[in-house]
Formats: structure tokens, sequence, C-alpha cells
């Protein structure tokens, strides 16, 4: 299963990534520095879209990122069916580039925020939360830009299409205003494609993949993303 | 600026006038940050050798052997002027300066730690300064992707014309991919790579070695503008060609600029430079003499072997990585500086790097205190008094800054900010502790006492999660040693860290000297309090789980453990109630430090152990709250007698002796602990029980920890918003 990481300028969770995937037997991650371009992307089967400032965050998260040529190329794989994850600035990315609907708006405390968080995982299957259904998992946040905002049409067709795999809960799994870390329309931490195959999310569940880091919830999402390459 | 005398003899030793390039020059180098002329001929009291000691002081970064192949490195590093006039820039400076120290070894950047001083918050100029500080450092670290692991921070008035911005960046390399920052081979080439120069930063170092004053316009171009997705670039180029061992001696452009770094470079290597500046990639800066002292940001020095130059260079351009060959390494021992052709200065190295004329400083007394304890009376209201120092700017949740810190990238955080220390996991499976103190209270009062006491602080918050200490790193920030009073803090505080050191054991790998933190205010002068900025670090034995402070269960034993002596003079306590602090700060005692270390570390390696807090700052009464603060359990206890020579609870509750602990220890494990403290002699009481009730009941007073916990967690939110 040869899995894309997509490395632009700024991008610092890449290793990361590599090093969560290798833990899982049927993946092969393979470093793509976003130069390389469509070349790059050749054999990948999955895409992963790690954290990161990409170009610096110096305009708005993620916009540099998606006006790249390589961008093009994830689109193409994600319109043939091919899972793709984006992770924190990685969600931004894939926001801006429009392969999923909304925008992450600056947090409404205007500070970076870096802290453990609950997510209550939806009870709707999706080929990332498989066994994970309704369950709270434990995971990081680190972004200044991850308060999840779309239009109240899109709001509609998201909880209709059942496309919200994450909202921010306290430890109990509820979904209360305090549990929600950086002021997201109804604490969504995650969202799905219409068809299904492309997720962005703000935590990270990279970080949270060995019982010494505190908590291996990451991990379980990043191994149903790899039984997801078919 | 060089004085009439060092000129005197630089002239005289260089027999002839010095031209404009070579005047800057010697300004930069002989400043006090770069040569440390007032400070370096006390550094012998320090420990500094051991035999995991694997590169000492005097490079980038020091090195130290973790087993299995690995070094730890660190590097400290001050930028205290620049954030001072500009806090956002100059703390983010602060920031790469210190990655690329230990980055220049060779090591991969895997932690960063802050130690910040500010002047009060509840002034809205200090909370603005304090943010955008925070900012700086945060939009920095965070983007360049190294955890922050730790941090401390104070506030006091002093600190409102000088802030301190200290940082730490901890480091890791396989001992076989250590680089040197040496000139060793001349005809090797010398590399500039990283950012263009500009003409930020220009004489940085000689405004960071002044008194910063009303009456002089220092032009913001003294202070350094950072570039975070510069500097990554810079990280993930770097570690390609460490990769390939492409490199033969490696430097950061830091203070001094390249004038520094190159000299420094021949100067280790015994050879000579000869650099051709119109050849530096620049933006901006024209002026020859500019660009030879210029400290612009992300920029490393590198010397690359003829045979490797074309791999680097490839490596180079498909990184988009600005850099020209801009020189060579010499035999001649000289630093040659030439434009468009034209030989603009021609230095001896050892009169450059070497031929500071040391200058005389006087050492004057340490005012006497006294242990009069004149001013204590017992409050009426024990609770609210230790609502007061729970809520205090210097004791309070620190979470609105750090969380403003990513903590996590890089995947090897095992213990969050929060705790006594930061722990990380190294490549060889380790777990190392990271923990930085100083209490400059303590100092301001007896510098060299309050030195040593702030480095066992650290060490005991290395002990008290089950580590044992290796290494040292220090910041020492003071006034200006051109002044007697100024100067005896200086130096009496080096004595204390020397004597500590050397009675732990404990190898000082790592520092900085920052001085002349004093402005004229007003007319008025205003100096900060001597500050020894300490950081400490400690090693987990193999499968050790680290110990909190958290409570973790309910009906187990709270434990004191060591002796409790009436030293509430310096307190945190006296601070919150009078106002000020006086009086002899409490004691040294390396003997029983040394007997308690051992006792807890002896019974953490059993696993009797379940949370474990040291007694700092604020004394039993703020150790116990915050081994509360953040569980789920309250305590029940009864303070009527602890041993020592405390004569009433309220000295019981905030005497801030050194060497003392406090240990959850459940029912099934007394015994066993309790032969430990004995065999080690040790005094210690069973101070009460945790409960399931989240009340913390001392006996004859209970506090809502409910209640304390908003106080606690809005001590610094109700200034900074």
């Amino acid at each position: 299963m040869s899995i894309a990481v997509i490395r632009f300028p700024g991008t610092n969770n890449d290793d990361d990534v590599m090093r969560a995937l290798r833990q899982i037997p049927a993946a092969k991650p393979y470093l793509v520095p976003s130069r390389k371009g469509l070349a790059g992307l050749q054999d990948a089967e999955g895409i992963i879209i790690p954290g990161g400032f990409s170009y610096g965050d110096y305009m708005r998260a993620g916009a540099v990122a998606a006006m790249e040529v390589i961008s093009a190329g994830i689109r193409d794989l994600a319109e043939d069916g091919k899972p793709v994850l984006g992770i924190s600035n990685g969600f931004q990315i894939l926001a801006e580039a429009g392969l999923l609907p909304g925008a992450l708006l600056p947090n409404v405390s205007a500070r970076f925020i870096c802290r453990w968080v609950y997510l209550r995982v939806s009870d709707q299957p999706s080929i990332f939360t498989e066994n994970l259904e309704n369950a709270v998992i434990r995971l990081p946040i680190a972004h200044a830009e991850g308060n999840y905002f779309c239009s109240e049409d899109y709001l509609i067709a998201l909880e209709g299409e059942k496309r919200i795999p994450f909202k921010y809960c306290n430890a109990q799994g509820e979904i209360t205003e305090d549990s929600n870390p950086n002021g997201s329309i109804e604490n969504i931490a995650g969202v799905i494609n219409q068809k299904g195959n492309v997720l962005g999310m703000m935590s990270h569940p990279e970080r949270a993949t060995r019982q010494i880091l505190g908590s291996t919830d990451g991990l379980e999402i990043l191994e149903n993303f790899v039984r997801a390459i078919r | 600026m060089i004085s009439k005398d060092e000129l005197q003899i630089a002239t005289k030793t260089l027999g002839r006038d010095f031209t404009e390039t070579e005047l800057r020059m010697i300004e930069a180098l002989w400043s006090e940050h770069c040569s440390y002329k007032s400070s370096k001929r006390w550094f012998y009291l320090f420990k500094t050798t051991a035999d995991n000691v694997a590169l000492g002081v005097g490079e980038g970064a020091g090195l130290f052997d973790i087993g299995g192949g690995y070094y730890a490195g660190v590097s400290m590093d001050s930028h205290n002027h620049p954030s001072q006039i500009d806090p956002y820039n100059g703390a983010g400076s602060g920031i790469g300066g210190t990655i690329r120290n230990v980055i220049s070894q060779g090591c991969k950047a895997v932690g960063l730690m802050n130690c910040l001083r500010f002047g009060h918050p509840q002034k809205p100029k200090n909370a603005l300064s304090l943010s955008n500080a925070v900012r700086g450092i945060s939009d920095y670290g965070n983007s360049v992707g190294i955890p922050m692991v730790g941090g401390e921070m104070e506030f006091d008035e002093s600190f409102e014309d000088n802030c301190l911005v200290n940082i730490v960046c901890i480091g890791c390399v396989k001992s076989e991919n250590v680089v040197r920052s040496i000139a060793r081979t001349p005809g090797h080439h010398i590399v500039i790579f990283g950012s263009k120069t500009g003409c930020d930063g220009v004489g940085g170092v000689i405004f960071a070695s002044n008194v910063i004053s009303d009456s002089k316009d220092w032009s913001t171009s003294a202070i350094q503008i950072g570039d975070s997705l510069a500097e990554k670039v810079l990280i993930d180029t770097l570690t390609e060609l460490l990769e390939e061992h492409l490199i033969d001696g490696l430097q950061d452009i830091g203070g001094g600029g390249l004038a520094a770094a190159a000299g420094d470079l021949a100067h280790s290597g015994g050879t000579g430079v000869e650099i051709e500046l119109d050849k530096v990639p620049t933006r901006g800066v024209v002026n020859p003499s500019d660009i030879i002292i210029s400290e612009s940001q992300e920029r490393m020095l590198a010397i690359i072997a003829p045979t490797n130059m074309d791999r680097v260079k490839t490596l180079l351009e498909k990184n988009d990585t600005p850099y020209a060959v801009i020189g060579k390494v010499t035999d001649d021992g000289y630093y040659t500086a030439k434009y468009e052709g034209e030989i603009i200065a021609k230095l001896p190295i050892s009169l450059l790097v070497d031929g500071v004329l040391i200058p005389e400083r006087v050492e004057g007394k340490i005012p006497s205190q006294t242990d009069s304890l004149s001013w204590f009376k017992e409050p009426d209201d024990y609770g609210s008094a230790i609502m007061n120092l729970i809520s205090s700017v210097n004791i309070c949740d620190r979470s609105w800054i750090y969380s403003q810190y990513d903590q996590h990238v890089q995947s090897n955080t095992v213990v969050d900010i929060g705790q006594n220390a930061g722990v990380l996991e190294f490549p060889n499976g380790r777990l190392l502790a990271f923990t930085s103190d100083c209490n400059s209270f303590w100092c301001k009062l007896d510098p060299q006492v309050g030195t040593a006491n702030s480095a066992a602080e650290s060490l005991r918050n290395i002990v008290s999660m089950g580590a044992r200490p290796i290494f040292i790193a220090n910041c020492l920030n003071f006034g200006s040693p051109e002044k007697p009073d100024s100067y005896a803090q200086f130096v009496e505080s080096v004595r204390g860290l020397g004597r500590f050191s050397h009675d732990f054991n404990i190898p000082i790998i790592g520092g900085n000297v920052s001085l002349y933190n004093e402005a004229l205010v007003d007319g008025q002068n205003r100096r900060i309090n001597p500050s020894p900025q300490i950081m400490l670090a400690g090693i987990f034995k193999e499968k050790f789980s680290p110990i909190k402070r958290n409570l973790v269960t309910p009906w187990a034993n709270i434990f004191l453990v060591g002796e409790t002596f009436p030293e509430l003079n310096g307190s945190e306590f006296q601070r919150v109630i009078v106002g000020e602090v006086k009086g002899e700060p409490p004691k040294y005692r390396p003997n029983w430090e040394k007997k308690t270390m051992d006792a807890i570390l002896e019974s953490h390696d059993r696993g009797l152990i379940r949370s474990c807090n040291n007694v700092g700052r604020g004394g039993i009464a703020i150790a116990l709250m915050k081994m509360a603060l953040r569980s789920e359990y309250g305590f029940k206890l009864n303070m009527e007698y602890i041993p020592g020579t405390v004569n009433s609870l309220a000295q019981s509750l905030f005497s801030e002796t050194s060497s003392r602990y406090l240990a959850e220890v459940t029912e099934s494990n007394q015994p066993e602990f309790l032969s430990i403290l004995e065999k080690h002699e040790l005094a210690t009481c069973e101070l009460g029980l945790t409960t399931l009730e989240p009340t913390a009941d001392f006996g004859r007073f209970t506090i809502p920890l409910e209640k304390a916990k908003m106080e606690f967690s809005d001590g610094l939110g109700k200034y900074l918003g």
C-alpha cells in the first residue's frame, strides 16, 4: 500500500506521519517533496498531507500550497477514489483547494492552541472510522487556524450526508461549548467529502500512536486509512 | 563601544591604524557579548568535565553521551535587549539563533525551553510585551517543528525596563555524525547558506553589551528579524548535507556576524580565512563593513572540502537555499576580507578573537541581610493567604503561555509542560527530563546562596520525577559589570553555581552570559534582579515511567520528607504579604539535599511513590495545592507538627527551606518507604491522607479545590486576556 506523504516547504509533521505509518505492516509510506509535482504521485495509492506551516502560512494557512501543481495531482487521485487524509495544515490545504467544503478560520482565542482534546466519533460508518463508531477518542491539537466554518447549506448537507466523523467533546463524550477548543461551528473537528474518500481533521492522529505518548487512538485512524486502500 | 584603552592596545599590537571595516570587526568581537571579557575569568569555578561529556562549553552546543551511540546536545542563549525593544521579533529570533547553535554541531533539534522575566502584567505595557514575546516564540518555534518541553517565568518590576528572554534548545546526534566548529584544512571552501544578508541586526552584539538608555537612540536595525520558514528550509537542507557527511566544519552566523563566525572557525582550527564580501548574497545591504557584522538570521557558515563541493551545490540548489562560496581557509593566521578584489581588512586571528583587553573589574560588597522575622505575623485567614499565593503571578498556572507552544511535534513528548519537568524520548529509547529554575528574589538577597538554591530546586524537580541529574546549562543575566555592586552579584552567583556543580558532581556543558541588563529611565538607573537561569537535564533508568505530581489514588498517605526551618525571608509569602523581599533567603544545604535526593531516587527505583513534588516557591502549602489542582482527589491533613524548628502553622505552610519533597505513598508501600528514609537518617512525617472529596483540608482550615482551580488558572489570563 504505497502512501505518498507530501512535504511542502514548511511542512513539519512529515517525519511523524512517516514514523507512525511504519508501525503499520501493510503501509509503504514514502516522502514526496511538493516540488516533485505530479511525478511524485505516480505510484501513490493513498495520500496524506501532514501538518505544519506550508510556505510559512504567511498568507492564509494552506492557501499557497493549494495552488501548487502537486495539489492538482492530489485532486485527480481523490476523484479516482483513492483515500486522502489532510491533518491540521493538511486539512487547511484541502479546504483551500476546494476538495473539502468550508474554511478554517483563526481560533476564536486568536492564539495558537496546543493541547489534548476529546473527539466524539460519529455513529455513521466511514472508511476512516471503522470500529470507532460512537467512541470517545483522545488526540492532541496544535494550530492557530482550526475554527471550522461553513455556510448553512453546507452544514445541512454535511449533517444530512453524515460527513462529520468527529466532533470536539468532553471526557464523557458530551459535545459541549466548553470542549470546543477553537470555535468550530457545531464543534466540528473533521469533515469528509461527498464521495467519502477524503478526510480533513485538525487534531493529530500521528501524535497518538504509542502508549508512551499518552494515547494510541490515532493509530486506529491511520490503520483504517491503510485498510481503505484497495 | 570600544574604549580608548582597547583601541590603543589594539593599534599597538597591529602596528598601524585600523581600516573602518577592521574597527567594526574588532568592536563586535571585543564586545562583552562575544568576548566574555568580564565573565570568562570566573568560569574555572564551574565543574565542566565528566566522563560522559563529549563536548564541553565553547562551541555552539555542549554534547553529553546518553548511551547507545547517541549524544544529547544543549545550547542556552539570551535575547534580552532585542526583546525589550521589539518583543515579537526579539524573542522569535532568539529561538532561531539557539536552534542554529545546536544544529551547527550536527544535532537534530528535538526540544525547546523558554525562560521569561517581565514586569508585572497588571501594567498593560508589560502584558503587551509579554504576549508579543510569547507570540514571537510561538510563531517561530511552532513553524520550525520543534516541541516546547519546558520553561519558567517570573515577574518583578525590575524586569520592566529589561525583560529577559532566555532560550534553551536541546538536540540529539549520533556520535559519528558530530560536526565541529573548526576550519581545519587550508584550501577548503567557505560556504555561506541560508537567508540573504540584510541590514537587520547590524551591531547587535554591541547593542547587547550596553545599557539601554532612553537618551541614546538605538536604531531598530540592531534588532534581528526572524523568518521561520527560512529556518525550517535551512534545517531540512542541513539535515541532507549532514546525512551525507559533506561538512567539515560548521558555525551558525550569530552574534558578531560573519566577523565572529569565520574568526571563530579559524581560531579553533589554528588557521586563517579569506572572505570575499562581494560574493555574500545580500538583500538591501551595500556597505561591506555592514555585511561583515550583520546579524541577519537563518544563515550558516560551512567549511567544505573541494571534493564535496559539487554535491553540496547540488543539494543547496535542489532545496532553493540561497548560498555562495565566499572564500577559503588559509594557513596564514589572518582574517582577510576583500571587497571587489581590494583588501579592506586584514587582522591577525589572534588579535581579533583572542586579543581583547581584559578589563579590570571591581567586585563590590554584597550588603549583608538579617535573619530577623520581625515583619512576620500569623495571617488571620490561612485559606485566603493560600489563595493569594495560588493566584500570584509568580506561582499561578502558566498554561495561558504554554498552550501557545506546540509540545507534541516530532512525537517524542512523554510528559507535557505543567509538571516538574518535561520529558522526551530519545532515539536510543531513553527518557530524559528537562527543567529550569531561577528564583531571582533569593538571588537579589544573596546571589551565591540564591543561585545554589535555585539550582537545587531544579535538581528536586528532576529527582521528584524519578530521574538522575546529568548536566547543566545556564544563562547568567546581570547588570553592568562596570559597576562594583552589580559585578559582585555576578561573581557571587558564579560561585554559587560553581559550588552546586561540584557538590552534586553535575557538569555544566552549555551557557551564556548576558550583562548590562539595566536601563536609565528618567535619569534613574534600573537594574534587573540577578537572574542566573539554570537548566538541568536528568535521565531515567530504563523502563521507568516518570512520576508526576498529580495525586493519583484516594486513601494514600502524603509524606513530607526533610526538615522545615523558619525560612520565610525571600519567600513568595513575604513578597505577597509585605510587597517586597528582604532578609536572608533560605539556606543552601547540600548535605541534606543529597540525602533527600538519594532517598527519593531509591524509593522511585523500587516503585514506592505514586506522585511526588518538590517543595519550592510558596512552601508546603503551594506544593500540596499543586498536587491536588490537576488531580481528581483532595487531601485531609494534620499540620500541627512537622519536623524542624518552625513554630507556627503559617511558618510550616510557607517556609521555603530547601531539600524537601512531598510523596504520595500507598499503605502497603509505607514500611519499605519509611525504612529507606530511616536508612538515610532523614526526618519525615505523615501529613495526612488523599481523599475522594475534592477539598484541600489542612486540619485547621479547608479550601474548596474548585475555587482554588479557578484562582490558579486565571492568574495570568486575568491580565493577558
